[in-house]
């Protein structure tokens, strides 16, 4: 009977590349896509399960979004006289159906695997389908207030032109970067639990720092750029430069402000740029996820 | 199927004491190390509030196998269940499982208290590993499993413990491994239920496919297994047939201590069965026991075996040597027979040899045990066996009516 165990030298860990991880997530999460779509209806069941509010919950958040944007805007043209664009409104709907599904699946995601602490210590599945099941319930509420929006569009400026071909484009990249952000941060919340803190103040703040509230060329030709690095702002501007002015995203695009500075707002490298972080960021948050897996139960 | 088996290989697992005091501070350089392997620790020395659960467990669980994993609380039981399921991963060595697993750990673990006993059935099905068309096509048989059918559409929160768990139960009775894993899931429900579980598990059992079981119900691992471990403090202590393992588990379950100023005068040396161990009820069982009585005689001391349920913990019998007779002992090395009829219900029985002082009734030694089992028969009623016999008396025409008196 050993009472020292083998030397680290000797136990021969078998080498896995980060390519064959990657396929192993892939082919697992494909696997159990059907306890990926229980748990997403478990979560938009408790969510609408003796809830005053019902489906209205789902038009809320997009709905206050608006009305902040506007009350915003509001402020800044009777301080500055200036005018008000009058496809604000719509911009504001939709950008805010972005923000409010990235918030939304952040602040479930984070918790997910904290929330979960008995399936984790008791029954083995790929844990990647927590964190992503609240992105699912998160995408059928948002889902509904788009149905709303869309309805308004109309209404709102919306210009048909053959740019709204991008609207899908924009939102595979939402998805698949917020997907990034829940992996990461429920896993890091599974090791460290003030990270749920700091979420809740990053995303109370992250308004500030994302084109929902206010477009890029309000900031002038130095900020716009910057304001851009915010890998949710190209995702954000383009959505509004395709619904509102069917701007093609392969050009790049200058609006003169409302102080009647020309800014440059798009440029097509941006796309580029979110794509970078969409798909890099889910790469790299998987693959941290899945090594880290094997540890949740100890931790948890 | 006949390929489906479980092995561990060498397997150790590392496990930190008390609480884990992580700040973000330490994230990014372990987020480091953890991604591209560099700088390594030395993974073969212990730390500070690190401790060994489970140390070189070596074994491996083919068809028509059911290993008994036993031993006392932290002796790594779960841990090497949980190491089985994948839920945790091992320090050192590999584990091999082939076939897709079932386990019984946990039944219930999947249940959310707002939803109903059906969206649960689907839910927890499908956590544990079910395909959707699957649970479809079971459900009804689970749900009559279950006997929970009229309350199918109230929310979970709302049933009672032992429902909770025949539910849960009754979606992993159905799961068709191909390898079975089961950790304690026969100690709730009322004893219907446990035996309609046990039943259950019985059927799975003996349908060939390898079974790996964690109980404290020893008489259950008795019947169960083909093969039991004691693990002891993480290492692999015994292996071997259910009867002499549970037997190495519980041997020395009593002491007695020896008063070194007037020690006994008889040794136990040693008790063995004749022939093998397992018996009907009813049979006969005989012992061998061997033992050496010092100089100046045994006094007032005689030998008296006790025998003990291993289930229940209770003594169920009591065999002095003044009781059948024996003759006085004299000095030198003693050999004594002895046999008595097993009239006990099936379970494992543990015989232990007791030195007992006349005048006072204290136990002054104690010898090794010896263990039986009694078969497992389901037509067994009751804790005895009373040899009954019947005899159908063919005489109709006695025409005296029965008196009262």
């Amino acid at each position: 009977m050993n009472s020292m165990p083998p030397a680290a030298s000797a136990v021969t860990m078998p080498k896995v590349s980060l390519w064959q991880d990657l396929t192993e997530i892939v082919t697992e999460l494909w696997q159990s896509r059907e306890l990926l779509s229980q748990l997403a209806k478990r979560d938009i069941k408790i969510r609408y399960k003796q809830a005053v509010m019902g489906f209205a919950w789902a038009v809320l958040m997009p709905v206050l979004i608006v009305m902040a944007g506007l009350i915003v805007r509001l402020a800044l043209a009777s301080v500055g006289g200036i005018q008000i664009n009058p496809s604000g409104a719509g911009a504001l709907a939709v950008k805010g159906l972005c923000w409010s599904l990235f918030v939304g699946t952040i602040g479930f995601a984070t918790a997910s695997l904290t929330g979960n602490t008995n399936l984790i210590s008791k029954v083995y599945f790929p844990r990647e389908v927590l964190p992503l099941s609240s992105l699912v319930a998160q995408c059928f509420d948002t889902s509904i207030a788009a149905i709303a929006v869309a309805i308004a569009l109309p209404f709102l400026g919306l210009k048909v032109s053959p740019a709204l071909a991008w609207v899908p484009v924009l939102v595979l990249l939402l998805v698949l970067f917020t997907a990034s952000v829940s992996l990461f941060l429920s896993c890091a919340n599974l090791f460290f639990r003030d990270v749920k803190y700091l979420v809740q103040v990053l995303l109370t703040f992250g308004v500030f720092f994302t084109p929902v509230l206010f477009d890029a060329e309000l900031l002038g030709p130095r900020g716009a750029p910057l304001i851009m690095l915010n890998p949710l702002a190209p995702i954000l501007e383009g959505m509004r430069l395709a619904i509102f002015q069917g701007h093609s995203l392969l050009q790049p695009l200058e609006l003169v402000n409302a102080k009647g500075l020309s800014v440059v707002v798009w440029q097509p490298w941006y796309l580029g740029y979110a794509l970078a972080w969409a798909l890099g960021g889910l790469a790299g948050s998987a693959l941290l996820f899945h090594r880290a897996e094997f540890a949740f139960a100890e931790y948890v | 199927m006949q390929q489906a088996y479980i092995k561990f290989h060498q397997v150790w697992k590392r496990f930190r004491r008390g609480e884990v005091h992580d700040s973000l501070r330490d994230l990014l350089p372990a987020v480091g190390r953890g991604l591209f392997r560099v700088a390594r620790r030395d993974q073969s020395t212990l730390r500070l509030n690190e401790f060994w659960a489970l140390r070189d467990v070596d074994f491996e669980v083919r068809p028509g196998q059911a290993l008994g994993i036993i031993g006392g609380n932290g002796a790594g039981k779960s841990t090497c269940l949980k190491l089985l399921t994948r839920i945790l991963r091992p320090t050192y060595g590999a584990i091999e499982v082939k076939g897709r697993i079932g386990s019984l750990i946990e039944i219930s673990a999947g249940f959310h208290p707002d939803l109903t006993g059906r969206e649960n059935v689907f839910l927890q099905g499908s956590i544990m590993g079910m395909r959707i068309a699957r649970i479809k096509e079971k459900f009804d048989e689970i749900v009559d499993f279950s006997g929970i059918g009229e309350f199918l559409d109230t929310p979970v929160k709302r049933y009672s413990s032992g429902m909770q768990a025949r539910l849960g139960f009754a979606i992993a009775a159905h799961l068709d491994p191909d390898v079975l894993i089961i950790d304690e899931v026969l100690a709730v429900g009322d004893s219907r239920y446990q035996d309609r579980a046990f039943g259950r598990i019985r059927e799975l059992v003996s349908s060939g496919i390898p079974v790996a079981i964690v109980s404290h119900q020893l008489d259950r691992i008795a019947t169960l297994c083909t093969d039991v471990l004691v693990l002891d403090h993480g290492v692999v202590a015994f292996r071997g047939p259910p009867v002499e393992s549970i037997g190495w588990y519980l041997a020395g379950s009593h002491t007695v201590a020896v008063d070194p100023l007037h020690p006994s005068a008889i040794q136990l040396v040693s008790m063995k069965v004749v022939g093998g161990r397992t018996f009907d009820s009813g049979d006969r069982v005989c012992l061998d026991l061997r033992g050496v009585v010092r100089e100046g005689g045994p006094r007032d001391e005689h030998i008296v075996l006790r025998v003990y349920s291993t289930t229940t913990a209770a003594l169920v019998a009591g065999i002095t040597t003044e009781q059948c007779s024996l003759p006085p002992l004299e000095e030198g090395p003693v050999r004594i027979e002895i046999s008595f009829e097993l009239n006990l219900r099936p379970g494992v029985y543990a015989v232990e040899p007791f030195v007992v002082d006349r005048v006072t009734g204290n136990d002054c030694n104690v010898g090794p045990n010896a263990y039986v089992q009694v078969r497992e028969d389901p037509g067994f009623i009751g804790t005895a066996q009373l040899r009954p016999e019947m005899q159908l008396i063919s005489a109709p025409a006695e025409s005296s009516p029965p008196s009262l008196l």
